[in-house]
């Protein structure tokens, strides 16, 4: 049975026609193309995308600068009394994230020892090519409070 | 007829009949069919491409992208035109002219609609000539050269690869594509094209139906004949970067492009004559399908109308079969014309033949 069914598909070239409906179907499938500018794509929930700090709630640990495995996290510090408690507390100078080099492992979000994390990574950003990468992709506790200090590009801009 | 030809026609019919109606006749057929038809073909191909791959092909240059063959032409107009130094230059040059030309001329004999019944009275095609089928193989074959001659003259490994296939390439489908047009001939009796469709509605049947090997042997070696997939060894870009174009740019390259899509419309139109009746309606011979002749337009525009429709059929399949099949080694390109095609072929005109015989005496 087999060996006649063989042969029939041999001299039929079933198995071309077979191909040529697996296209002929597909030229009626939804397209999965996002039209870029236009319409944009929302990625999922847990995402690696660009970082956020929050510098208040960063205990000045430097865990993530030392579980960073390519050493990108700068994180300068000192003790400075508080004006209005007369603590002394640690006063961040310097939080900068060299993210061209970055490979969004985000193993510096796990080592992050305070509840919630002080730095994470789910922002959902992806919009990170730039026309300077020393301006745009080196960034400071300023710009990564709010790392959209340099936005994504506007529709004018792409054009 | 606009009354000022009608007046050169009754003062020099010699001069109009030779000169004046087919040269007006090969202008509008060339600028008004054939190089759009040609531009918006690569636009069709990407965007069916595109649909088969789950993409939407290219939507930017006007609505639908319908404006894209405008964009590419221009660009492809204003680009560096570079003839490498190491090249021979005189070939070179000559190659792309040996590919465009030969699919163009082959038009001159393809009717695309029945004789005398345009609106103006004229033949829906420049020329009925009585050995019309001979001129479209012989002419036909003589693009391959300008795929030879453009790869050797380009002194590029790549290209001399892709030369040399498309050698290989035509002594594998040259013989049973010829051997699969003598099926019509025997039944049409004639070398002419307008002969072969009129015979075809005398028949009262289209010869896809009695000569289907011969029709499929066609296909098949029509597509490798216009070196396209899954036939494309010459080009073959995953092997041998683009083949015998390898070297060349800007608009020389575009006539390699403009001829290989030019051979795919004539493949297509030739099928489509031989095969598929032409300018004949389908089922000429069923009464109650007379609608299809739209009997309130003229009678010309519905041939031509019929056979645009059939061609436009083929064009679709060239470009499914891109979508679809993968290359073929040139190897089993050569097993499958000399192993399988040929000896397909020769059974098909044996077998045709004698059913001729038997059914005349």
């Amino acid at each position: 049975m087999s060996a006649v069914k063989r042969f029939f598909d041999r001299i039929l070239l079933l198995d071309l026609f077979a191909g040529l409906g697996l296209t002929f179907k597909h030229l009626f499938r939804e397209k999965v193309t996002v039209q870029y500018p236009e319409e944009r794509w929302e990625p999922s929930n847990r995402f690696r995308g660009m970082f956020r700090l929050d510098a208040d709630r960063c205990i000045k640990c430097t865990l993530c600068a030392r579980d960073c495995p390519i050493d990108i996290i700068y994180i300068d510090w000192h003790q400075e009394a508080n004006p209005e408690t007369g603590k002394k507390e640690k006063v961040l100078d310097r939080f900068d994230i060299d993210v061209q080099r970055c490979m969004f492992c985000g193993l510096c979000e796990e080592a992050c020892p305070t509840e919630p994390k002080s730095i994470w990574l789910t922002t959902k950003t992806y919009e990170l090519a730039t026309y300077d990468r020393w301006q745009n992709l080196y960034v400071d506790k300023h710009q990564l409070a709010d790392w959209r200090v340099r936005p994504a590009y506007t529709d004018e801009e792409i054009r | 007829m606009p009354a000022f030809l009608a007046a050169i026609r009754d003062a020099h019919p010699l001069l109009f009949d030779y000169a004046l109606s087919p040269a007006l006749k090969i202008l509008v057929l060339l600028f008004a069919g054939i190089l759009p038809a040609i531009a918006y073909l690569t636009l069709a191909e990407r965007k069916i491409l595109g649909y088969m791959q789950s993409r939407v092909g290219p939507n930017r240059v006007g609505p639908w992208g319908l404006l894209q063959p405008i964009a590419d032409v221009a660009k492809l107009l204003v680009k560096e035109d570079v003839i490498p130094e190491q090249s021979v230059r005189w070939a070179f040059i000559l190659a792309p002219c040996l590919v465009v030309g030969p699919a163009l001329v082959i038009f001159a004999v393809i009717p695309i609609g029945p004789p005398a019944a345009s609106p103006t009275g004229l033949n829906l095609f420049i020329a009925d000539v009585n050995v019309a089928l001979l001129y479209v193989i012989a002419v036909a074959t003589i693009g391959v050269y300008g795929l030879i001659l453009g790869g050797w003259a380009s002194n590029s490994k790549f290209s001399l690869m892709g030369g040399l296939r498309s050698a290989a390439q035509m002594i594998s489908y040259e013989v049973p594509q010829g051997l699969a047009l003598v099926g019509p001939l025997i039944l049409a009796g004639t070398l002419s094209l307008v002969g072969i469709v009129e015979a075809q509605r005398d028949a009262k049947v289209w010869y896809l139906f009695p000569q289907f090997i011969a029709f499929f042997i066609y296909v098949v070696s029509g597509v490798a004949e216009s070196n396209r997939n899954p036939f494309d060894l010459p080009e073959a870009e995953s092997e041998l970067v683009a083949g015998f174009h390898t070297e060349y740019s800007g608009m020389r390259w575009a006539l390699f492009f403009l001829g290989e899509y030019a051979n795919m419309i004539v493949i297509s139109a030739m099928a489509t004559t031989l095969f598929l009746g032409g300018w004949l309606r389908p089922f000429p011979s069923v009464a109650w399908l007379h609608f299809l002749d739209f009997p309130f337009l003229p009678a010309g525009l519905v041939g031509v109308f019929w056979f645009v429709a059939k061609l436009t059929v083929f064009l679709f399949a060239y470009i499914w079969f891109r979508g679809t099949f993968p290359r073929y080694r040139f190897d089993q390109l050569m097993d499958l014309g000399w192993k399988w095609l040929i000896p397909l072929a020769l059974l098909n005109l044996f077998f045709t033949g004698l059913v001729k015989l038997l059914v005349k005496g």
